[in-house]
């Protein structure tokens, strides 16, 4: 851990300066993302060879997910605070941006009461993709300041009941949302290419909050609180700027859904998604990025593994009411398992580098999930 | 518009909330913890009933308290599989771990039953209505009044009365305290699952009862109210739940006759803005109790 | 009947106490001095089974209970009265002692064992049904103290009964400690205060830095420390 970090600003420090690592310790110190992207388009390269359109299908949101994992990452394994409210902030992206990018004429069909300034604009589909994470963004940074005061049971509550509120107004501010009923109309623009780029685009930016002075500084208050404003570190303000990074990634990638799936309702963004993404990051290990990446993509293979096996038993009529749920169940199984067993997750809290070992050891959370005290 | 019959009513749903509160809070003072799994005791209520009516005929009441008998068992069971285990690790691995229970054991609803809503047994009291002061009153709302009022009673004299009891109270006060005078923590803890368990299954009966039927979702909407209720409450102190609950749904009550139709679609939302305002400036609830959750800025 | 060899108790990396060894013999009253941060709360904390010591071992009659629950060794006679007393401020004096008694089991035993308290705290008595939040600073510590005793325990220990109590209070907790005491109720202190602690136990510990630094009877420490430098916080030692 870089001590000059935990030092007030202004101060100047001895010891060799960011500028003076060679390009080689930087580039060892900085390999994760670079190990984690180049996965990725591995992944995205040799799907595209099969060509297949259901792995191509699966795939692509897989990297939609792991764009929401890394927004929950970002907060979450920073400040040590639970958030529910991703999927929220995801809906508020999903249904800011197609605002924008929808025809006039697929809006007057599917929207009619729309607002009047609205109705007309019809802006590219990256533009739009900005535009669902910055209103995401800006709902956050409106609403979450005095929130972030607050420590665990009453954070998570507060941060709880936003996505209960993002919901309830998603549902019933129907002359934007139509409602509780599916959206229609929206062009498909989300592709392949276009989802891996983003992830790896976001893979970076995660991993440059974690290891930039604001993701050390949060990182330190979790372990302790007191010792960490003593120093002069504002808890506060560092949360705040995770919480509203957190809400652009996520909103992002509901832009990226959104014109992936083409029609949407408002339960798409609430307690199911979110229990997903939470076991994703928590089953992968939330302390660190590869966490996030890794549990994402565990998560994935074995949701659809269940869920072909669902199919085939459904299909077969080999149970009489039918299996429902069971990919559900054995997730969440598997998530109290971990939780027990080895509550760091798959992770645990270690980044995966070049060089692997004899090198530091990863991020400063060790293993385990919020490191409080014992209970007595 | 105030009527008798509003303010029975009104009563009744003000009962339901401060049982269902005082649920969530007997588990919330003790161990910090939210339990997300909570409103599933209610779906487990229901579904215990909708089972039982397909075996041999059992009196209305005698299925009745073997539904809540499943939902205390279902309470304890949880505990002692799912949160013990992780007690000792954080409070953020507990909290993932009811809401992963809640996840599981809806879905598990979802598998052994029926996605479709399955009707449920009442008894032919719940449709019939009273005439009091000239006004027609549902049964089902007075036996609701009188079924809090009297569990309410029952846990006063055991939180007073009896050691365990003050042994829970106490917990609540200052859990490290009381395992520090030997008071096994196991035991304590798992007592307050199942009070916990039995308040959410007295709850289903009433909750089953308005719509005479239960699905895997039906318990998302309780654990929202208890929620709200204890929060409004005070999180810390077993009155301010009750009487959290009964503020709740008179509140509530009050709100939707007098609110214009465009905004009632948002009561919801308004709920929850309070209780986002309630933490930030009155921690310690509307109701005076207990210390307020620590701060960090 | 306690003894506590070459225990060391880690808070993460950091070594709290390290090799502390002391004993108590039956009707002892023995005492931890020592400055803030010196490692006495942690030592009675980790007797009493809320810290558990990664090195060493702690014996109550011959039986090791290093490592056990704290509910378990509370019901083999360790009574700790904790820093800051830690009462139960919502709930009554009453059910405060109740609770005190709660390993005794035995309801009629635990009736008499309050009205003994009375004797013992009169101002208990006065307010028996009012709530422990609403006591004073030296009636908490006195409630504090009755609940231990409640359990009949075979050692009381006591973590800085005096702190934040004024002089007149503080007088009234020591002439308490000098009565258990010959009442033959085994006690280990813990104190600040050093002055009046010396005149009154039978041995002490002098800790520092987490170890034990001289061990004996009151003169004997004092013959070797100058008193008022470990009260102030200055290793000072007389020639």
């Amino acid at each position: 851990m870089r001590q000059t970090d935990l030092q007030p600003p202004g101060v100047r420090q001895p010891g060799p300066r960011r500028a003076e690592l060679t390009p080689r310790d930087w580039l060892h110190r900085n390999s994760t993302p670079f190990l984690l992207g180049a996965g990725m388009l591995l992944v995205a390269g040799v799907t595209w060879l099969i060509g297949e359109s259901l792995v191509e299908r699966i795939v692509t949101v897989m990297f939609i997910d792991v764009i929401l994992v890394l927004a929950l990452q970002v907060f979450m394994g920073n400040s040590g605070i639970l958030s529910f409210s991703v999927a929220g902030f995801m809906g508020i992206g999903a249904y800011g941006s197609v605002l924008f990018s929808m025809t006039p004429a697929a809006k007057a069909a599917a929207l009619p009461d729309l607002y009047a300034f609205l109705a007309p604009v019809h802006l590219p589909f990256v533009v739009s993709l900005l535009l669902g994470g910055l209103i995401a963004a800006l709902v956050a940074a409106v609403v979450s300041y005095p929130l972030m005061r607050l420590s665990d049971a009453a954070g998570v509550i507060t941060i709880f009941s936003l996505l209960i509120i993002i919901n309830v107004v998603l549902v019933h501010w129907s002359v934007v949302t139509n409602g509780p009923r599916t959206l229609f109309g929206v062009d498909r623009y989300t592709y392949l290419g276009t989802t891996v780029g983003f992830a790896v685009a976001f893979l970076g930016v995660a991993w440059w909050f974690k290891e930039s002075r604001v993701g050390l500084r949060l990182r330190a208050s979790r372990d302790d609180a007191h010792a960490a404003s003593s120093i002069g570190i504002n808890i506060v303000a560092m949360r705040y700027a995770a919480f509203v990074l957190s809400a652009f990634m996520a909103g992002f990638a509901g832009a990226l859904w959104a014109h992936f799936i083409t029609s949407f309702s408002p339960y798409a963004f609430y307690l199911s998604a979110m229990f997903v993404f939470l076991a994703m990051l928590v089953i992968g290990g939330p302390n660190g990025v590869s966490g996030a990446v890794v549990g994402t993509v565990l998560v994935t293979v074995l949701r659809e593994g269940l869920r072909s096996i669902e199919n085939n038993v459904n299909m077969a009529h080999l149970l009489p009411g039918g299996l429902f749920g069971f990919t559900e169940i054995v997730l969440a199984a598997l998530l109290i398992v971990i939780l027990i067993l080895r509550p760091g997750g798959i992770m645990g809290g270690t980044e995966i580098r070049w060089p692997p070992a004899g090198g530091k050891p990863g991020s400063t959370g060790g293993p385990g999930g919020t490191g409080e005290s014992p209970r007595v | 518009m105030i009527t008798l019959e509003f303010i029975i009513n009104a009563l009744s749903l003000g009962s339901t909330y401060a049982l269902l509160a005082l649920g969530m809070v007997i588990v919330y003072g003790i161990l910090k913890l939210v339990n997300f799994a909570y409103g599933e005791l209610i779906m487990i209520g229901g579904y215990s009933l909708f089972v039982l009516s397909l075996g041999p005929r059992l009196p209305w009441f005698v299925m009745a308290v073997l539904a809540v008998g499943v939902a205390v068992l279902t309470s304890w069971l949880t505990e002692r599989v799912a949160f013990r285990p992780v007690r000792d690790k954080s409070l953020t691995a507990m909290l993932i771990t009811s809401f992963a229970v809640s996840t599981l054991l809806q879905n598990a609803a979802l598998l052994i039953i029926s996605p479709r809503a399955r009707a449920v047994p009442l008894p032919s009291l719940f449709s019939e209505s009273v005439v009091l002061l000239g006004q027609s009153v549902p049964w089902r709302n007075i036996l609701a009044i009188v079924t809090s009022v009297v569990l309410l009673l029952l846990l006063v004299v055991l939180l007073r009365r009896t050691v365990l009891g003050i042994a829970l109270r106490a917990a609540a006060d200052n859990f490290r305290m009381t395992r520090m005078l030997g008071i096994p923590a196991n035991l304590v803890i798992s007592l307050a699952f199942a009070i916990s368990g039995l308040l959410a299954g007295v709850v289903a009966l009433f909750w089953v009862g308005r719509t005479a039927s239960v699905t895997p979702t039906i318990g998302a909407a309780p654990l929202l109210v208890a929620f709200v209720a204890t929060v409004i409450g005070g999180m810390r102190s077993l009155e301010g739940a009750v009487l959290g609950g009964y503020v709740y749904g008179i509140v509530f009550s009050l709100i939707g006759v007098l609110l214009p139709q465009a905004l009632l679609e948002f009561r919801e939302a308004f709920m929850f803005i309070i209780v986002i305002l309630i933490i930030l400036f009155r921690p310690e609830g509307l109701i005076r109790g207990g210390a307020p959750s620590r701060r960090a800025g | 009947m306690l003894t506590v060899q070459n225990m060391s108790v880690r808070y993460g990396a950091i070594a709290a106490i390290r090799d502390v060894s002391l004993s108590v013999k039956q009707g002892e009253l023995v005492a931890l001095i020592g400055v803030n941060g010196a490692g006495k709360t942690t030592t009675l904390s980790t007797i009493a089974g809320a810290l558990r010591p990664f090195q060493g071992s702690i014996t109550l009659d011959g039986e090791p209970i290093q490592g056990r629950q704290p509910e378990y060794i509370t019901r083999r006679g360790i009574a700790l009265v904790p820093e800051g007393r830690e009462i139960f401020g919502s709930l009554s004096v009453a059910e405060n002692l109740t609770l005190g008694g709660f390993v005794r089991r035995n309801r009629g035993e635990r009736e008499r064992d309050i009205q003994e308290m009375v004797e013992l705290f009169p101002i208990l008595g006065e307010r028996m049904r009012q709530a422990g939040g609403t006591l004073s600073g030296g009636e908490q510590q006195q409630l504090a103290i009755a609940r231990a005793l409640m359990s009949h325990p075979k050692l009381l220990m006591l973590d800085e009964p005096s702190l934040g109590l004024s002089p007149v209070l503080v007088d009234q907790i020591f002439e308490l400690i000098g009565r258990l005491h010959g009442r033959g109720v085994t006690i280990l202190l813990v104190e600040q205060n050093v002055e009046r602690t010396l005149d009154l136990v039978d041995r002490a510990y002098l800790l520092h830095t987490g170890t034990v630094e001289v061990e004996g009877t009151p003169a004997h420490i004092r013959e070797f420390v100058d008193v008022e430098s470990v009260y102030l916080g200055e290793r000072g030692r007389k020639a």
